[in-house]
């Protein structure tokens, strides 16, 4: 069995290097045995390193404390193997102690808990001095005996193989097991590990004191081995080398910390003959080792091995019988609010969701859809409402605990456990082997179930994750704009999926921005607008609903803007993409994009929210490399160019969500959209063009000196649009400028950008309010599903049916 | 620039060429046998980088120069002497690995002991059962020799803690009518036994301690342990601490104005105590076993010159620091060579027994007669000790 | 009077200790990484500044000026050797590839510099003064107010300076920084060097406090991480004070409880201040999106 290969030859390994033991004199033993000794740290360092995604740069302290445990009370006559588990239970205890602590923090933060930890140790062993024997250490801690045996080097080697043998071994049981799966679950996400019912705190306690107590067993046997310890055996760099074996062997590799160990115990030894250069070369050839195997060099291997190919089975499992909910039951939200810094992101949203049914929120951008799918999941705290599931109340419950209550969700980004292979992210969730094959065949997901989850292309991640969510047997299914990104055929497929796994008795909730899918799949429609709902109702119904229409495609309410003249000008264009495609997996969310905008025009970019209109953005600014075509700005080639050159060549892109710089001020914010310029102005030439700047946005002027981040968001968008300006562009690229402003606000964005568009300045602008767009715009392209479906003049294009149905999906007629 | 150093002060070994090959296996490749060997081999486990790598200089130094001097007239039992040195970074584990490499891999016939007492305390038990002599030439913990062995391989020329500190409290009792002292000692290994050692020995003295300080060798400010001194009363101040903090030491009182005599143990010799203490560094007294400066003996003009012939960078004696590194081993090779010469083999209980019936040496510290027995295999004693002072950057003999 | 002395030594040690964390917070606040060689730069500037001004000649402030360009310019090559290969794949392996350059560092300083610690002179650091009773060096008054002059300094570069709000444009928004044409891997190299020419103005300070040698930076190099962490790793303000505090921390205990439990008690503290503050004792919580 292929499963059993990996124990099978650790065996094999032991018993060959036992066998060599038999033979070999006390040096070799010796290195042997340390080879063996910190091999048995690495692997503890990997179950919190490798599992648990925790770093720790005090494992020494535990490894000391297992061997002064140890030789203290051999000292006082205990027999070696009765000291042995009492010093793994202390240092494993400590572990568990240090957690505490520790868990409150991370990145840089628990590292020097943990380091702070290590000098702690070293000193308390030093000024300790009656136990410990103070800075000389302890002397003659003579090795054990066992009925006629005297554990001479030889046998010391032998038990210390047979230590590292079953600690390798316990790794990859663990590993291997539910509670191995869980803690890598919860270093991969932990949002997505409390979503299907895991307790990261309790579980990266465990892997500190299982870590611990690992290091406590090596230190134990270390202290007969050397029969001598003092502080002074254990520096704060051995901690350090530790961490080295781990990352050198590959982090969460079984046999890893084997390679690391050989590594930093073997490669001294190999170098002892450089004397007083010994380190010096020795850190020469970490770095090496680093720089060739970044991952490991167990990760290097594997990167270099084929994968088995074997995709999920059904296996005969009536899927849809396995999902039943025992006990179907209604989610019923009520009066749910909550205000983020005293702004109401939702407020009064209520709504039932069936069982066996689809039911779908939906609302512009910003209308608040996944602050009330966060609140549902336990993620956000509600500040009021209720939120009812079979007579529980969750409202302000924990995430894994409304996972536990039965709701399970997907996210907006897939929250995959991206080093977990495809069949382990869904057993993950409760599911046994064959249902977690099950249930993939079931989504419909056709690749490797070993496959690593990291490795997925984008439509398959969606799948992965309903898999995953569906094995924690639902009773509601949430799901965050899971046809984002994808292509129409996939698109399709997945909401045939959903009905499916509505017809099973579960609940679906679905928010989404593809209106075709929507449309064509829910049993009941909810349309929030600025947190609020505005109609609820089936999909024809809703869609009708003129409150519905003017909040997706830009109300009547905006004055039109047309030029007096219409524009005419060279054909040569300023901004060019040829057959553009981008995207980020192997999935592309533009495919041969051809747009134009020539001197001096206003073209806009419409399209519903997904259609691609960002991505196609952040690919011509250089934030986001094409995967193919190429962009031509005034007849010079930049795809593939970083975005700061880009920006130095002319183009400007005022982004979505208007990313000002908020702790500058609204001075300095605007001084630095000039940084793109070969000439800097000067002082008083700033001081000149920013007079100017101020003219049109007057709500600035008297703000030039508070801090960017605490201007509304109105003068946000005012500001970004200046900081462009002051590039002095070839082109502006605007990205959803009206986003999240109120109507009057987002008018006066839109008359200054006739204004511009008046003095000349060529403007490429993206806005999902379609109608506002149109009413700047001289000519416009629409985008569906990442290709151009209609391009013309703004006129022709403002009463074209294929523009709404972009938005809104086609009318019922038309499917 | 690192790597011309290394080609030109570094010659390739056998074992950094099986390394260039990649051979990770060379674990199990074992040495040719000792009687194969056309060197008689020498180890030393010293520390040789980080803090003490000054001191593991020193002693190399010092081995060489012997060593060149006893292959010149024929080397022994007709063989030349070859050193192999490993760094033991100070920590116990490494020394005792070194020491095993040492044995079974290079087949030495002795090896020398470092710097720090954990190590050869942690190497002595293995020495022992092995059968190798082990010679001490820095280390100057008391159970280093004294280790209870029947059997006892080790030997040492070096000071010995608990003779130093008695020799410190007659001294301090005899120059400053010392009553209250109170101990300045550096918080490691050396400091704290010490610390036993100058309790033990005041006592023995009937002396009162005023108190006993610490400090790492990182601090900066010593006034503080310093001013509870003073307050509890301290009449003399003992110190026992590297160049570096013994600097920081003397600047300390200097702040503080204290004029109180210090008597120290031979950490200042180890650097430029003068340069790092300004000029009150050169009130302090410190024990030394043998120092460069002054009227030199015939084989110390010898040493001295041998040293800058072989040494281009020992252009002035505040370059042949710390003498007694030099010195000691110096010394103790040549007590070596002697041993092995008058056993005729170099098996292990042959040598250590040929130790004992050694009978004069005239070395570089003193003229040795009988130097070693069973009941003492410390070849230095507390009459060997002698009291210096620096002026300017040499080290002189006080009076 | 000794409180007088332990205040005095306790600021000028926070304010190393300030200066080198100051190092961890500008690469940090800029790439999310930090250099954990940065002993070594305080080594550095040390070692440089005395070999430039007593070996090979140079006037002093030339000798300053020097150290520091080459100080900067191991910023650079740490950045770009230890760091990017690694934080560029996502990796965290600079973690332990600025360590084991730190180890190459230190000991090829050995080697070259010497091995012994040499003493750099200061007509600040020979003639005690009295101050309240307490006889201190003028040099330990001088480092803290350079000290906060420093990062003053670094300050008003930051704000007040082009180059230095296009820094902090990079660390407000690196995304957005590039869209206004600023070269962010540049700046990130930059921080680098700025991190590393911090440390090594603090080696500068000490050194004739103290001496000169290969393995100075080891100690102030970790004591400084967790200043940096106990401040906040992205506050400035926060690092400088929790410098003076741990300086202060140090000195203090070492006064009315003897040295022995000084690391202890001061690690200790550091483990119950982090447990209490997760973000340091003037950082900000980062925010978490799902």
């Amino acid at each position: 069995m292929g499963r059993f290969a990996l124990p099978a030859s650790i065996l094999a390994g032991a018993a060959l290097v036992a066998a060599y033991a038999f033979q070999a004199e006390s040096y070799t033993l010796f290195v042997i045995a340390l080879v063996a000794l910190t091999a048995i740290v690495g692997v503890g360092l990997n179950i919190l390193l490798g599992l648990a995604g925790q770093v720790s740069l005090g494992h020494v302290g535990f490894y000391a404390i297992g061997a002064y445990v140890s030789g203290i009370l051999i000292l006082k006559g205990w027999d070696f193997f009765a000291a042995l588990p009492l010093a793994v239970l202390v240092a494993g205890a400590i572990g568990a102690l240090l957690a505490l602590p520790a868990l409150r923090v991370s990145g840089p933060y628990l590292a020097m808990v943990t380091i702070a930890f290590a000098f702690i140790v070293e000193h308390g062993l030093i000024e300790w001095r009656d136990v410990t024997g103070g800075a000389n250490g302890l002397m003659g801690i003579l090795p054990p005996t066992l009925g006629p045996i005297l554990f001479a080097e030889r046998e010391m080697a032998l038990l210390a193989i047979l230590l590292a043998t079953l600690a390798l071994l316990g790794f990859w049981g663990l590993s291997e097991s539910r509670l191995g799966r869980a803690m890598r679950a919860v270093r991969d996400s932990e949002i997505a590990a409390q979503s299907v019912g895991l307790n990261p705190v309790g579980l990266k306690t465990l892997a500190f004191a299982l870590s611990a107590a690992l290091a406590g067993l090596a230190g134990a046997v270390f202290a007969p081995l050397m029969m001598f310890i003092s502080p002074g055996s254990f520096p704060f760099s051995q901690s350090i080398l530790f961490l080295f074996a781990v990352v050198v062997g590959g982090a969460g590799s079984v046999l890893g910390p084997v390679f690391g160990a050989l590594v930093v115990v073997g490669l001294p030894e190999l170098l002892s003959d450089f004397a007083e250069y010994r380190l010096l070369v020795f850190g020469g050839l970490l770095l090496v080792v680093l720089w060739i195997a970044p991952e490991g060099i167990v990760g290097l291997a594997r990167r270099l091995m084929r994968q088995d190919p074997r995709p999920a089975q059904a296996g005969g499992i009536d899927v849809a019988a396995a999902l039943r909910p025992a006990a179907p039951s209604p989610l019923a939200v009520a009066g749910l609010g909550i205000a983020f810094g005293g702004v109401k992101a939702a407020s009064d949203v209520a709504f039932t969701a069936q069982p066996g049914a689809v039911t779908s929120v939906i609302g512009p951008n910003g209308a608040g859809k996944t602050t009330v799918l966060n609140m549902i999941g336990g993620f956000y705290k509600p500040d009021a409402g209720t939120i009812r599931l079979a007579g529980a109340e969750l409202a302000g419950a924990p995430a894994y605990k409304v996972a536990r209550a039965g709701i399970a969700r997907t996210y907006q980004t897939t929250q995959l456990f991206g080093t977990l292979s495809v069949r382990d992210n869904v057993r993950i969730a409760g599911a046994d082997p064959a249902l977690a094959e099950a249930l993939l065949a079931f989504v419909g997901y056709g690749g490797p179930v070993a496959a690593r989850a990291d490795d997925l292309p984008h439509v398959d991640r969606r799948l992965v994750e309903i898999a995953r969510a569906l094995a924690t047997r639902p009773r509601v299914l949430l799901l965050d704009e899971p046809a984002a990104g994808l292509m129409r055929a996939d698109k399709d497929a997945l909401g045939a999926l959903l009905r499916r796994i509505a017809e099973t008795g579960i609940a679906v909730i679905l928010v989404e921005h593809d209106m075709a899918m929507v449309m064509g799949i829910s049993d009941h429609v909810v349309v929030l607008d600025a947190g609020r709902p505005i109609a609820a109702g089936t999909p024809d119904a809703v869609r009708a609903d003129p409150k519905v229409v003017a909040a997706y495609l830009g109300g009547t309410e905006t004055r039109a803007r047309r030029r007096a003249v219409p524009w005419s000008g060279p054909a040569d264009p300023v901004l060019a993409t040829l057959r553009l495609s981008a995207g980020y997996g192997a999935a592309p969310v533009l495919e041969n994009v051809e747009i134009a905008v020539r001197p001096g025009e206003l073209v806009a970019l419409l399209g519903a929210n997904g259609a691609g209109k960002s991505t196609a953005m952040k690919a011509v600014s250089g934030l986001l490399r094409p995967v193919s075509g190429e962009i031509v700005l005034r007849d010079a080639p930049v795809s593939g160019l970083p975005a700061h050159r880009i920006a130095r060549l002319g183009l400007a892109l005022v982004p979505e969500g208007r990313q000002v710089f908020p702790e500058l001020t609204v001075r300095d914010n605007i001084r630095l959209g000039a940084s793109a310029r070969a000439e800097r102005p000067d002082a008083a030439a700033f001081a000149a063009e920013l007079d100017v700047l101020l003219r049109r946005f007057p709500r600035l002027a008297e703000r030039l000196s508070s801090r960017a981040g605490l201007l509304s968001g109105g003068e946000q968008q005012m500001l970004a649009l200046a900081r462009g300006l002051m590039a002095k562009p070839q082109i502006l690229l605007l990205d959803e400028p009206s986003l999240g402003l109120a109507p009057a606000i987002i008018n006066e964005v839109f008359d200054v950008l006739a204004e511009l568009r008046a003095e000349g300045v060529t403007i490429l602008l993206v806005d999902q309010m379609a109608a506002l767009a149109l009413t700047v715009a001289d000519r416009a392209y629409v985008l569906e599903s990442g290709r151009v479906v209609q391009a013309g003049s703004a006129a022709d294009l403002a009463g074209d049916a294929t523009l709404e149905a972009a938005y809104l999906g086609a009318r019922p007629a038309a499917q | 620039m690192v790597t011309s150093i290394l080609k030109s002060r570094f010659g390739l070994t056998r074992r950094a060429a099986v390394l260039g090959l990649g051979a990770a296996f060379a674990f199990g490749a074992p040495s040719a046998p000792a009687l194969a060997q056309e060197t008689l081999k020498v180890g030393l486990v010293a520390a040789l980088s980080g803090q003490s790598a000054k001191s593991g200089e020193a002693i190399t130094r010092g081995l060489e120069v012997a060593i060149d001097e006893i292959n010149a007239a024929g080397g022994v039992l007709g063989k030349k002497i070859e050193l192999i040195r490993r760094d033991d970074e100070s920590n116990p584990a490494k020394g005792l690995l070194a020491a095993r490499e040492l044995v079974q891999r290079e087949k030495v016939v002795a090896f020398f002991g470092g710097i720090d007492t954990p190590v050869s305390l942690a190497i002595v038990p293995f020495a022992n059962q092995a059968k190798v002599p082990f010679i001490g030439v820095w280390a100057a913990g008391t159970a280093i020799t004294r280790n209870g062995a029947a059997e006892n391989y080790v030997f040492r020329v070096s000071a010995v803690d608990e003779l130093v500190d008695e020799a410190m409290i007659d001294y301090a009792v005899k120059t400053y009518k010392t009553t209250k002292p109170g101990l300045m000692l550096i918080n490691n290994p050396w400091g704290e036994s010490n610390e036993k050692g100058l309790k033990a020995a005041a006592a023995a003295s009937k002396l009162t301690i005023a108190g006993a300080e610490k400090f790492d060798n990182n601090d900066v400010d010593m006034v503080p342990q310093l001013t509870r001194l003073k307050e509890a009363g301290a009449d003399t101040i003992f110190l026992v601490a590297n160049v570096q903090p013994s600097a920081q030491v003397v600047k300390s009182l200097d702040r503080m104005g204290w004029a109180v005599p210090v008597v120290s143990h031979w950490g200042p010799a180890g650097g430029r105590f003068t340069e790092l203490g300004g000029p009150s560094a050169e009130k302090v007294h410190l024990v030394q076993t043998y120092s460069f400066s002054g009227k030199l003996s015939k084989k110390g003009e010898t040493v001295l010159a041998a040293l800058k012939t072989k040494y281009p960078q020992v252009t002035t004696l505040a370059d042949v620091t710390p003498a007694v590194g030099i010195a000691n081993a110096y010394d103790g090779m040549h007590l070596l060579a002697l041993a092995i010469a008058k056993a005729g083999s170099t098996d292990g209980p042959a040598v250590r027994q040929a130790f004992y019936e050694i009978g004069t040496y005239e070395g570089l510290i003193k003229t040795y007669s009988k130097p070693f027995s069973p009941s003492n295999q410390d070849a230095l004693g507390k009459g060997d000790y002698m009291f210096t002072h620096f002026k300017g950057a040499e080290i002189v003999p006080v009076n | 009077m000794l409180i007088v002395s332990a205040i005095v030594s306790g600021l000028s040690l926070g304010a190393m200790y300030g200066l080198i964390a100051l190092g961890y917070h500008v690469t940090f606040a800029v790439s999310n990484t930090v250099n954990f060689a940065q002993g070594s730069s305080v080594m550095l500037g040390a070692v440089l500044c005395y070999t430039l001004w007593i070996t090979v000649g140079w006037p002093l402030p030339l000798a300053i000026l020097g150290a520091l360009a080459l100080a900067g310019l191991f910023g650079l090559a740490v950045e770009r050797f230890l760091v990017r290969p690694f934080a560029e794949r996502g990796s965290n392996a600079w973690l332990m590839a600025t360590v084991a350059g730190g180890i190459v560092l230190d000991n090829a300083v050995m080697f070259t510099f010497g091995k012994e610690p040499r003493a750099l002179p200061s007509a600040l650091a020979s003639q005690p003064v009295s101050l309240f009773g307490a006889g201190i060096y003028p040099l330990q008054l001088v480092i803290p107010v350079a000290g906060i002059a420093v990062a003053l300094a670094l300050h008003v570069l930051l704000r007040h300076t082009d180059a230095g709000k296009r820094l902090l444009a990079v660390v407000q928004n690196p995304a957005a920084a590039r869209l206004m044409g600023i070269d962010v891997k540049r700046a990130i190299a930059l921080s680098f060097a700025a991190s590393a020419v911090l440390a090594a103005i603090a080696g500068m300070l000490i050194a004739p406090l103290f001496s000169v040698s290969s393995d100075m930076g080891l100690m102030f190099g970790i004591k400084a991480f967790a200043v940096a962490i106990l401040g906040g790793i992205g506050s400035a303000s926060g690092i400088m004070l929790a410098g003076f505090l741990y300086g202060l921390a140090e000195a203090l205990i070492t006064s009315f409880l003897g040295s022995s439990y000084t690391q202890i008690l001061v690690f200790s503290a550091v483990i119950a201040a982090l447990a209490l503050m997760p973000n340091g004792l003037f950082g900000r919580a980062a925010v978490k999106k799902v």
